[in-house]
Parts: C-alpha cells; sequence; structure tokens
C-alpha cells in the first residue's frame, strides 16, 4: 500500500495537465507531513439525507460515505470563483488521474460531487457538469449528486458544516446570482467519519494523497 | 525552568508601589493575526469592532457580553454602541475567536470551563448567543479556555488552567465547530516543558504549532497585590514554548522563554517564517525561526521599555508585511511602534501614551486603523481614575496615531473592555 500510495504521488509530480483542466494545478509550496507520521481525528460522523443522481434517482448519501475512503465536496455549477469550485473541480481531476494510474488506490477511494444549488443544478444540469468523468473506465468511482431543494440539501449543509448563502451580485446592468461559501473538501474514512478538511489555501492533491495513505494504514 | 520567586516578588512588589496596586496580563486580536484557515479577511474597512467586555458587579447586567461598536466613519452610529449580547453570567470574560467560516465567535471565561458561540453571520450587527459548551472540565480537566483557534471545521481551544489544583498546568481541546469534544493534548511537562499554556498559533506551511505560557487560575484570579506578596505564588509563572509537530498535534521541542511568554504572531508576510512574542514579565520580545540547518530556535530580541520599571508588555500586533509591531504596555498605558524589518533586532520607533491602562491592540488589514482596549483581568486592573474601561479607535498614517473615538465602557453600563475582533455587514458576501 504505501509503494502504491507512494507512485501515486510521484505519477501526479511528473503528470501532465489534465484533459479536463484548463491549466495544470501549481505545485505545492510545502512540503506536506508524511504518512506515518501523524494520525488523522475523528472530526464528525458525515450526515445523511437524499441525494439525487445524475438520472434523478433518489439515493440515500450514506451508500457513497461507507465502505471505502471517499472524497467529497460541494460545489455549484455556475461557479466561476477560481479559488472555489473549480479548483475543487481540478482537484479531484487530479486525484482521479493519480489514483487511476495506481491499482493499489483505485478500489480504496472514491469521489464524491454535491451540488448545494438546487435552484439551478438539476440533475440534468449535472450531467452536463459532470461530463464524462462518472463514467466507468475501470478507475476510481466518481459520483455526481444534486438534492431535490433546499429542504432536502439543509441538514447535509449543517452536518458537514458548510456555509452558503445566496447573494446578487450585479457587474454593469446584468445581476448575477452567486452562492457565497467558504470552499471545503472533505475526507472520509470506511466508517463515514470525517477524519480531514481542506480549505482553498491548503487544497492540494499531495496533501489528500498523503491523507489517503493514512487511512488506509488505519486496521 | 520557573521565575525564581525572589527576583520576581521584589521588581514587581516595586511596580506596585509606585502605580498604586493593581493589574497585569495579556491578551490577543486584529486583522493580521487570524489564523490562516480564516479564509475571509476584512481587507477594505470595517464596519465593527466587537469586544468580548467583563461584567462588573452593578454595572449594567453585572453580565459578561459581547458589545457591537460601529466602526465605519461613514455611517451615522459611528463610534456608538449598536448593540450587546449578555451570557446572563460572570466568568472573567477574556478572549475570542472566529470558526474557520467566520460564521461564529467562540468566546470563554477564565474562571470557568464554559465556551460561548456567538453567531455574527445572521446579522452581524447583532450577535446572537446560539450555543453554550460545557463539557471541557469533565472531558480534560482544563479550566479557563483562553485562546480560540480555527483549523479547519475544529476549534483548537488553549486552556490556562486545570480543575485538579487551579495551577498552570493545562492542555488543549480540539472540538469541532459544532461544539463536539474530539480530543484532548496536555501541555509537555517533560523535557523542559513547566505544563502552562496561554496562546497558540500555527504556521502549516511549516507544519508547526507555537504555544506560549501564562499562570493558573490560583494566581491569575487572585488580587495581583497579593499575589506578588506570596513568595511560592510567584514561582508559578510559565518560562517556556512550545513547538509541536501541528497535524499531529505532538510537541516536538520546548524553548526557554523567561518571565511570561504571552501573545504569539507569526509573520503573515509570504514566505517568511518565523513568529515573535512579548514576554511579560521581562519586558523582552523573542524571535522564534528556523535556523539554517532546519532546527528552530527562540532567541531573545528586543527590550520594551524599562524592564526595571515593569512596563508589562501585554497584547502585540503585526502588520500585514511583517514588518512592525505594536506593543501595549500595560502599566505605564503606552502603546509602542517597533520596526520588524530585521525581526532579529526589533527598533523602537514610537510611543504614545492611549490610556491610563491599555491591553489589546487590534489593527485594521490595511494598518491604518488601531483600536485600543483597556482591561486585562478584573482582580489586576488598576483602581480608582485610573481604571478606565474603553475601546479608542485611532488612525496611524506612519508617523502619529490620532484618536478619532472612544467608547466608555463604565459610563454606557457595559463591564471591562477586553478582547476585540472585527467584523464586516459585506464580508459574507464577498
Amino acid at each position: 500500500m504505501r509503494i502504491a500510495a507512494a507512485a501515486a504521488v510521484l505519477w501526479l509530480a511528473a503528470a501532465p495537465a489534465l484533459a479536463h483542466d484548463p491549466a495544470p494545478l501549481p505545485a505545492l509550496d510545502f512540503e506536506p507531513p508524511a504518512p506515518g507520521t501523524y494520525t488523522l481525528q475523528r472530526i464528525m460522523a458525515a450526515p445523511d439525507g437524499e441525494v439525487l443522481d445524475l438520472a434523478g434517482r433518489p439515493q440515500r448519501l450514506r451508500q457513497f460515505t461507507r465502505d471505502r475512503i471517499t472524497v467529497l465536496g460541494f460545489v455549484y455549477t455556475t461557479c466561476v470563483d477560481p479559488e472555489g469550485c473549480p479548483l475543487a473541480l481540478r482537484v479531484f481531476d487530479a486525484l482521479k488521474r493519480a489514483v487511476d494510474e495506481t491499482p493499489g488506490l483505485r478500489r480504496a477511494l472514491r469521489l464524491v460531487t454535491l451540488s448545494f444549488d438546487p435552484d439551478h443544478d438539476t440533475p440534468a444540469a449535472m450531467r452536463g457538469y459532470a461530463g464524462d468523468r462518472p463514467g466507468d473506465d475501470g478507475g476510481v468511482a466518481w459520483y455526481f449528486f444534486t438534492t431535490r431543494s433546499r429542504r432536502a440539501l439543509q441538514p447535509l449543509l449543517d452536518g458537514f458544516g458548510q456555509d452558503v448563502r445566496s447573494t446578487t451580485e450585479r457587474p454593469g446592468r446584468r445581476s448575477r446570482r452567486e452562492l457565497s461559501h467558504v470552499l471545503k473538501v472533505f475526507l472520509l474514512d470506511r466508517a463515514g467519519v470525517v477524519r480531514e478538511i481542506y480549505s482553498s489555501t491548503f487544497l492540494h492533491p499531495r496533501t489528500v494523497l498523503n491523507d489517503i495513505e493514512v487511512l488506509r494504514r488505519e486496521p | 525552568m520557573r521565575i525564581h520567586g525572589g527576583v520576581w516578588v521584589g521588581v514587581l512588589f516595586a511596580w506596585l508601589i509606585a502605580s498604586g496596586l493593581s493589574g497585569v496580563t495579556p491578551a490577543t486580536a486584529d486583522e493580521t493575526c487570524n489564523s490562516p484557515y480564516i479564509a475571509k479577511l476584512i481587507k477594505g474597512q470595517e464596519d465593527y469592532v466587537y469586544v468580548w467586555t467583563l461584567g462588573v458587579d452593578g454595572v449594567g447586567d453585572g453580565s459578561d457580553k459581547l458589545v457591537t461598536i460601529d466602526v465605519n466613519p461613514k455611517s451615522k452610529t459611528y463610534g456608538k454602541v449598536l448593540g450587546s449580547a449578555s451570557v446572563g453570567g460572570r466568568g472573567e470574560a477574556h478572549h475570542m475567536g472566529f470558526t474557520d467560516d467566520r460564521r461564529f465567535i467562540w468566546a470563554g471565561g477564565l474562571s470557568e470551563p464554559k465556551i460561548y458561540v456567538f453567531d455574527i453571520a445572521t446579522d452581524p450587527a447583532k450577535p446572537k448567543l446560539v450555543k453554550t459548551i460545557g463539557d471541557m472540565a469533565d472531558k480534560t480537566g482544563y479550566l479557563g479556555p483562553h485562546t480560540y483557534y480555527a483549523l479547519p471545521g475544529r476549534m483548537l481551544v488553549q486552556a490556562l488552567s486545570n480543575t485538579r489544583d487551579k495551577g498552570g498546568v493545562t492542555g488543549m481541546a480540539l472540538y469541532n465547530n459544532g461544539g463536539e469534544f474530539i480530543a484532548g493534548y496536555p501541555m509537555p511537562t517533560d523535557g523542559g516543558g513547566d505544563g502552562y499554556g496561554y496562546d497558540l498559533a500555527v504556521n502549516p506551511k511549516k507544519n508547526v504549532l507555537l504555544t506560549s505560557s501564562f499562570t493558573g487560575y490560583a494566581n491569575y484570579m487572585r488580587p495581583l497585590g497579593d499575589v506578588v506578596k506570596d513568595a511560592e505564588a510567584m514561582k508559578h509563572f510559565g518560562n517556556t514554548m512550545v513547538l509541536w509537530d501541528l497535524k499531529a498535534l505532538k510537541p516536538k521541542k520546548v524553548f526557554a522563554v523567561p518571565g511570561a511568554p504571552l501573545e504569539i504572531r507569526w509573520s503573515p508576510k509570504a514566505g517568511d517564517n518565523w513568529a515573535v512574542t512579548a514576554a511579560a514579565l521581562t519586558s523582552k520580545i523573542w524571535l522564534i525561526k528556523q535556523g539554517g540547518g532546519g532546527d528552530w530556535q527562540a532567541t531573545d530580541v528586543a527590550t520594551i521599555g524599562d524592564p526595571a520599571k515593569i512596563p508589562l508588555p501585554v497584547d502585540i500586533s503585526i502588520t500585514r508585511d511583517g514588518k512592525g509591531l505594536w506593543v501595549n504596555t500595560f502599566m505605564d498605558g503606552t502603546t509602542r511602534y517597533f520596526d520588524l524589518s530585521n525581526p532579529a533586532a526589533p527598533k523602537q520607533t514610537y510611543t504614545k501614551v492611549t490610556g491610563k491602562q491599555v491591553n489589546m491592540i487590534s489593527q485594521s488589514w490595511d494598518g491604518k486603523r488601531l483600536y485600543i482596549t483597556s482591561s486585562l483581568l478584573a482582580n489586576w486592573d488598576k483602581a480608582g481614575a485610573d481604571n478606565e474601561q474603553f475601546l479608542r479607535g485611532f488612525t496611524w498614517d506612519g508617523r502619529e496615531l490620532k484618536q478619532v473615538f472612544e467608547v466608555d465602557f463604565t459610563k454606557e453600563q457595559l463591564g471591562r473592555a477586553h478582547h476585540m475582533k472585527l467584523g464586516s455587514k459585506t464580508l459574507r458576501a464577498s
């Protein structure tokens, strides 16, 4: 397992830009702590609730937060803040590529992208956002979900401690609805417990991969 | 490692006589010293200063409270009290801190193990007490939560004391943002550690956490005059800082830093990897920096005022470029500016008396506005006419501090003004 994780990190460092990436992620400007030098705290249990998959079918989120290590992030598809949702998507893309190239990791991990904009992000909108990422390509599983309503979404936001607030920006004459939020990506263990949270300043595939390796080494 | 009682009794007693008896101790604040995990900083004009205020018997409702002051010069209520959120009791209110998403302020008092959580997002002008966390003592045995430091989705709380003997041996308690306890981390008592705590601050890119050390309930809740006459009590002040592995939350190295090192400020400038602190009783600035060989060292780099007169440095505030450091000295009511262009040799370049007693100092991100409050501890504040209780606002043009408003906390029936945090009505939309 250690070899697999190290291979993923090495691959990540050498890999070219992703097909999905408009530009490669900048190199990490610090050396993250190595797996084996720390444990991850049990921060909180991941919440459960009803979500809608890309076909519009209702699912329980807990089916996608247990039994595998899970990296989960909230997005909204019209977000244009480069330090927000687009960054999360780029990091997920990079993670997927690194993990796909590492057979020992592929089946241990899943990625989950959940919209916090049910008003706009219908299953159809999420399908457009996801593109070919959820395809059965033999790589790490990546699931995209939205919710039926704000009411269905709220317990998930509360449970993860994810803030979001609707605002309206008016650049020139045209107004544009924005969802103000702090980018957070959550790392969950196989029991569905949140073990690490990454904000934009410290969200990088290398740090996430190291933490995934820490969880993989746990009994 | 601890302070030699005889020396400090003598020095402090001399100061007490000179000052007419009263106050000493510390605190944290401002926009340039927030946790690096706090994503949203106020880089323009702040709208509010939140002041965590000690209740005073017979003043207003007598309870600790979070007071909101309007500090936007364009507002009709500039320099006025907008409101307050009382906790309905008195517990030696001291410090507070934002959660990583800046939606909540966690605050507490030094005489109890309680933590109060205020919602500042729903209406930033009217913070609301939404939760009281009361299990810290049961979970850890720690007493007197002091520093509230945001980690992603968590708050790391540094306590000052313990419920067993109410001395200075204590630790840190980690909670998730929902207020659920995660783990406790005792301050080290081996390898030169004295087990004491005070402030904490992190440098994630170096994977390090720094902590400092003060004293326990048995000392900070006693009248200062009693403490300094008690040679045994004077042995029980912190003389150490600890460097921790941040990710592992394990101590790595203990530094000898005599005289109660208090507030810790990492330089906010990108690429800088050093921090400073001020030791209250020895009146020294210390630099904590990684050497060429990778080893971290703590070095005494400057003297604040005349240590023989015990000016008592309390809060410090570093500029966003790491080039300057404001230092408040409580006893002489003086605000000092140190040029930190060379952090290994800080030079005092400006002083101004800003009150009869001054403790906390907070600056705006651009450094053009400063806010100063007056209170240290209920039993350590000065007495009589010297017991001014205020928030004063100043402007700074690089040459002169100019007072632009004052809120008299006694006249307003609020209490003793202590820790400050800046607020904005538009921050959540940014």
